[in-house]
């Protein structure tokens, strides 16, 4: 996993480094002067002052101590309050650039992998923003602060402060190597061991069917049991560069002290810059043991930004006509035609030149096998594919792609599993067209026949539907999707595998529907139930992104030979193999 | 908390008190650091005669740093060690609870999103012990043995410090805990706000662009993370005050630590070289009280994870009288009697006066709309369900889930597979089968071919290929699974759908060719293949409409006639 390294850089946040920096260097004279005065008052009360006397001193390392923390604190805010606002920022841009990337984006990267970037990624970057940032600032400056002052009271002590740093960083490193190459060896078994609690969980279904799922617990056992011991014997390893630190960081300390003590004997200097040195020399470690602190969360932090950074690029490059200078409308009359239009997705291409016409209403059913290319036509035709090749007329309006508002406008897209937005069924099915009257909508359930469905609930159509309210059968959110587009009025409607998945009684019942709304409209219908093809105007064949073969129904039937006579052919002689 | 955090603790006390212990000696190292240090530079500076003198505080100095970073890095791993036992035992007392509920579950939270959630739910309890529990305690026992050493020298002062900071250790957190529980409880409504806005914007995303609507979800997002970012500067500054008040008590335990050995060096109770030792301790023990606070705060946040844990709980229906095991047998004769069944919580029977008889060797195609009673119907013949009246036999004998991979096999809809090779995969529906018997199970679905085309052969991870593996090839795997079991009846649960015609009819022809001489149920949802069936039943609302061969609904049910000829085109 690739990170991105030094500070990242968002609006805000140089002049938020520069108030960063300004408040650690006070915070690095607190912490001297914090040391002197407290250094002061021990010494002279050792040497016999009265506590008396020494109350105004107390009163200013007291107001010293109190400062250093505050500005601690007050730095804190402010890291948190521009932490929050990038992540607002950044989620905002996220979920604008993702909208203009579109399904097919989706569809590749996986819903969840997306959702999971957009919340807890953008979680991970806020809180490596809000711990890391003003950590590292803080490791730089106060250590070089301390170390300064030291060397102006005792030589000796800041050497040995500095240079125990690059015994620290080379032993961090030999054995952060060591550990990474041991965490490298044994990373493919120990993923394997961590994730097979939850494989176990998603396969619970099927090892009960399986009859296996009693035995299987003590696999549990077996495995969970060696994850623990494989995750020791890392842990050993990684624990011990944060092992090497504070051993070297005490022994320095105590070494500083050690060596203070002799000075103190030979008499060649006295207690109270003594005393100040060892009460800094712990402050100088502080700020670097922190940053090593939370190593995870930096970098937790760093590849989520990466990725976000990456996404945000990414949709910048998708070519989106919100006003175009002319635009382009379906109807009746006009005809739509593909010209050598190609398309890829990461470099791979999903269609090849591909190339039709059709003219008028009715519907075109796109067939092939799975992976033929029908999904990325129908993507092409929603306009979240572009073509790199090849260019599509509306009419006699030529264009190069499909993403636009004005395209977006006519068209209503049907997939397999529609989305039913956690909302009452009547906002769903006015989804499209939010100013629809409520009789508006009865009349549309009337028609999908969700009629006794609707009726049957407590709220009728104001019940809740999808996540957190009453779930649908597919067959009843097909019917939701279908009224969507009734209700909408489309011109163009898209639709993939509609029915899938749906046992044949309610696939039956709702053809009937669908034929109703195809009516005077433009459909695109990729489908592999076969009964479908009789009521298409327009058949498409499909096979690698590329169109085989076209026609009519009729026209293709009556060839002896090509792809759809082959698949016709294969289907009758399997069915008899049967 | 009383059935996952309590019982864990107690388990591993003695670990626990070991790792405690050797923490203390961590923390007390870096406080003895100091005050030896301390004590050193001040001795020191009297000037003593002989080196000797300050002998022992020197060697002290260097053991005590040794043993601060020896003892933290050996209490940490102890630490780690500890937790790690506990979440072994914790999944298997989770599985314990999910295994006899598994099918229940699935059914009711399909996404399988709650078991994703249970598994990262025990993951946290990790992080209850090692960031709320563990510092917690180390505060507090550092607290105990400070207050006890100083009200040894002096019992008003040792009261003076239990009292101060008793404000840390106490006081402070509890209010932490009381004031920010709202805005916690709050946090989380927004973060799930904001979980389910994106879902819908990602979901819906084709819906929404299309509608125009897309600005409307991220406007709504902005006005989440608005309310979000709120809510996080009201806990920021209840932090800010927090933590001032927080170091305000320690600046003041240090003057009053000051303040305590100088009079009392003073009055001679003991010499002047403590002064420093004691001021510098001080120092280093207060560092092991702040964590307290923030630990304690993110209670609420663990009490989600354990409510959700516990609501799974199963308390077992262990009443039931035992049912004696049917005897291994090829012949298996399974008998319907007017079956109905309701589940729990539910108005109208499932399944309503049910009967049907399946001799050995019956192929019978089982069809209806969602909701109609398909799976329960299966469950019911496979065991897991038991009849509310009426009765299911298997050769006149009532069984359980036990004939499940002896009598029964499933092939279920969505069969899982499991992270490791095609043999493992395969090797699941009989753990004890030789390597021989793996691979013929896969020949018989027809996994050869593909088999042969990968480089590792039958040993290839399901991972590695992962997504390559098409939705017929998976089925593949998971039927070889189940042809392993070599049973007697198998179940097919909508093994086809989603699959493209040719695929569907090839994996079917795969099916029953393999499965010549077995009793096959097959829940299907459209009617390919009904015509070579025996039987086909159809069920509506939990009863059988229509029943008959393919011959005879054909001439004597014009719905089932017009179902078929849609079905089929060509």
């Amino acid at each position: 996993m690739k990170r991105e390294r030094g500070l990242p850089n968002h609006p805000g946040s140089r002049p938020l480094y520069v108030l960063i920096t300004l408040l650690t260097i006070i915070e690095t004279v607190t912490i001297i002067a914090q040391a002197v005065h407290l250094a002061t008052a021990i010494s002279s009360l050792f040497e016999g002052a009265t506590l008396s006397s020494q109350v105004p001193r107390i009163i200013l390392f007291f107001m010293m101590f109190m400062v250093r923390h505050l500005i601690t604190f007050v730095k804190r805010s402010f890291t948190q309050r521009h932490a929050t606002k990038t992540a607002t920022m950044l989620r905002k841009t996220l979920l604008e650039r993702v909208e203009r990337l579109g399904q097919a984006y989706i569809s590749k990267e996986g819903t969840g992998k997306t959702v999971t970037l957009a919340i807890e990624g953008i979680q991970d970057i806020e809180n490596y923003l809000h711990i890391t940032i003003p950590r590292m600032f803080q490791a730089v400056i106060v250590p070089a602060g301390v170390a300064i002052y030291v060397w102006t009271v005792h030589h000796t002590s800041a050497y040995i402060l500095v240079g125990v740093i690059p015994v620290v960083i080379i032993f961090m490193i030999l054995l952060g190597l060591a550990a990474q190459k041991l965490a490298d060896k044994q990373y493919e078994s120990y993923r394997l061991l961590s994730n097979h609690f939850i494989d176990s969980l998603k396969g619970l279904e099927t090892l009960t069917f399986l009859g296996q799922s009693k035995q299987h617990g003590t696999k549990i056992a077996k495995v969970s049991k060696q994850y623990r011991q494989a995750t020791m014997r890392t842990l050993r390893m990684a624990f011990s560069s944060s092992f090497a630190l504070d051993f070297f960081t005490s022994l320095a300390i105590a070494f500083v002290a050690v060596g203070l003590g002799f000075n103190l004997i030979e008499g060649t200097m006295p207690l109270l810059p003594a005393l100040t040195v060892l009460i800094l020399a712990p402050e100088y470690f502080l700020p670097i043991r922190q940053v090593g602190m939370d190593y995870h969360a930096t970098l937790d932090g760093q590849i989520a930004l990466r990725e976000v950074e990456q996404l945000i690029q990414q949709g910048e490059t998708v070519p989106f006509t919100e006003n175009p200078a002319e635009e382009i409308a379906w109807n009746e009359e006009k005809s739509i035609s593909f010209s050598n239009i190609s398309v890829a997705i990461d470099e791979q291409d999903v269609l090849n030149s591909v190339q039709f016409s059709f003219h008028g209403p009715g519907i075109v059913g796109l067939v092939g096998p799975s992976g033929s290319g029908k999904t990325s036509l129908l993507h092409t035709l929603a306009g979240s594919l572009q073509p790199y090749a090849g260019n599509i007329a509306i009419g006699r309006q030529k264009v190069s792609h499909l993403h636009r508002d004005d395209w977006l406008k006519q068209i209503a897209y049907i997939p397999q599993r529609p989305y039913i937005f956690p909302m009452s069924i009547a906002d769903n099915i006015r989804f499209y067209a939010p100013e629809a009257t409520n009789e508006d909508v009865k009349k549309v359930i009337a028609q999908i026949g969700l009629e006794p469905f609707v009726s049957s609930l407590k709220y009728g159509m104001n019940e809740q539907i999808g996540e957190g309210g009453r779930t649908l059968s597919g067959g009843q959110e097909q019917r939701i999707a279908i009224a969507r587009a009734m209700l909408s009025d489309r011109s163009v409607i898209l639709l993939d595998e509609p029915t899938a998945h749906l046992d044949i009684e309610t696939e039956y019942e709702l053809k009937e529907v669908m034929v109703q709304l195809f009516a005077d409209k433009l459909v695109f219908f990729a489908t592999h139930r076969m009964h479908w093809l009789q009521q298409m105007d327009h058949l498409l064949m499909l096979d690698h992104g590329s169109i085989v073969e076209s026609g009519t129904y009729e026209e293709l039937r009556a060839k002896e030979s090509g792809a759809f006579h082959t698949l016709t052919k294969t289907m009758q002689q399997r069915r008899e193999r049967l | 908390m009383n059935t996952w955090v309590f019982p864990y603790i107690k388990q591993f006390k003695t670990r626990i008190i070991l790792s405690l212990l050797i923490g203390l000696l961590g923390l007390g190292s870096g406080a003895m650091l100091l005050f030896v240090s301390g004590y050193l530079i001040s001795s020191s500076a009297l000037r003593p005669e002989n080196i000797m003198a300050v002998y022992v505080p020197i060697v002290a100095v260097r053991a005590f740093s040794i043993g601060r970073a020896l003892f933290t890095y050996v209490e940490k791993l102890m630490s780690h060690d500890i937790v790690l036992r506990m979440l072994e035992k914790m999944r298997n007392t989770l599985y314990d609870h999910l295994e006899p509920q598994a099918i229940s579950l699935q059914e009711k939270y399909q996404s399988g999103d709650l078991l994703r959630m249970l598994s990262d739910d025990i993951e946290h309890l990790q992080d209850f012990y090692l960031r709320t529990i563990f510092p917690s305690i180390f505060g507090l026992v550092l607290y105990a043995i400070i207050c006890i050493i100083f009200g040894v020298f002096n019992w008003m002062f040792g009261l003076f410090i239990l009292l101060l900071f008793g404000v840390i250790v106490f006081l402070i957190p509890y209010l932490s805990l009381v004031r920010m529980r709202k805005q916690h409880e709050q946090m989380k409504q927004v973060d799930g706000e904001l979980y389910s806005n994106v879902t819908d914007a990602f979901f819906g995303i084709t819906d929404l662009k299309a509608s125009g609507r897309a600005n409307e979800v991220i406007n709504e997002t902005s006005s989440i993370d608005a309310r979000r970012s709120k809510l996080v500067a009201v806990l920021d500054r209840f932090h800010l005050g927090r933590d001032v008040c927080i170091q305000l008590t320690i600046g003041i335990g240090i003057i009053a630590v000051l303040f305590w050995t100088a009079y009392s060096s003073g009055e001679g109770q003991f010499a002047p070289t403590f002064i420093a030792a004691f001021t510098l301790m001080i120092f280093s023990v207060t560092e092991a009280f702040v964590p307290i606070s923030p630990a304690v705060e993110e209670v609420p946040m663990y009490q989600d994870a354990v409510r959700r844990i516990e609501k799974i709980e199963y308390d077992g229906d262990a009443s039931e009288d035992p049912i004696p095991e049917i005897a291994p047998t090829d012949h298996v004769h399974i008998e319907a009697d007017h079956v109905t069944f309701q589940y729990k919580q539910t108005t109208g029977p499932a399944i309503q006066n049910v009967s049907l008889t399946i001799p050995q060797g019956k192929k019978i195609a089982l069809l209806g709309k969602s909701g109609a009673g398909k799976s329960t119907l299966m469950q019911l013949i496979a065991g897991i369900l038991t009849p509310s009246q009426g009765a299911i036999t298997m050769n006149n004998m009532p069984y359980t889930k036990d004939v499940l991979s002896k009598q029964i096999a499933v092939l279920n809809q969505k069969p899982h597979l499991f992270s490791t090779t095609i043999a493992n995969n395969i090797r699941i529906g009989r753990p004890d089968a030789t390597d021989e018997e793996v691979e013929r199970a896969a020949d018989q679905a027809q996994l050869t071919p593909l088999i042969e085309s990968l480089p590792k052969g039958i040993h290839t991870n399901m991972l590695e290929l992962g997504e390559r593996f098409s939705g017929g090839e998976q089925q593949r795997i998971a039927f070889a699974r189940v042809l392993l079991q070599d049973t007697p009846v198998l179940i097919v649960d909508e093994a086809t759908i989603g699959l493209d015609p040719l695929t569907e009819y090839d994996l079917m022809d795969t099916i029953l060719e393999a499965t010549k001489d077995k009793t096959i149920i097959w829940i299907t949802h459209h009617l390919a293949g009904a015509a070579v069936m025996d039987e086909v039943v159809f069920l509506e609302d939990g009863t059988i409409t229509m029943q008959g061969t393919h011959q005879e609904l054909m001439e004597n049910d014009p719905k089932y006639k017009r179902l078929y000829e849609m079905d089929q085109v060509f």
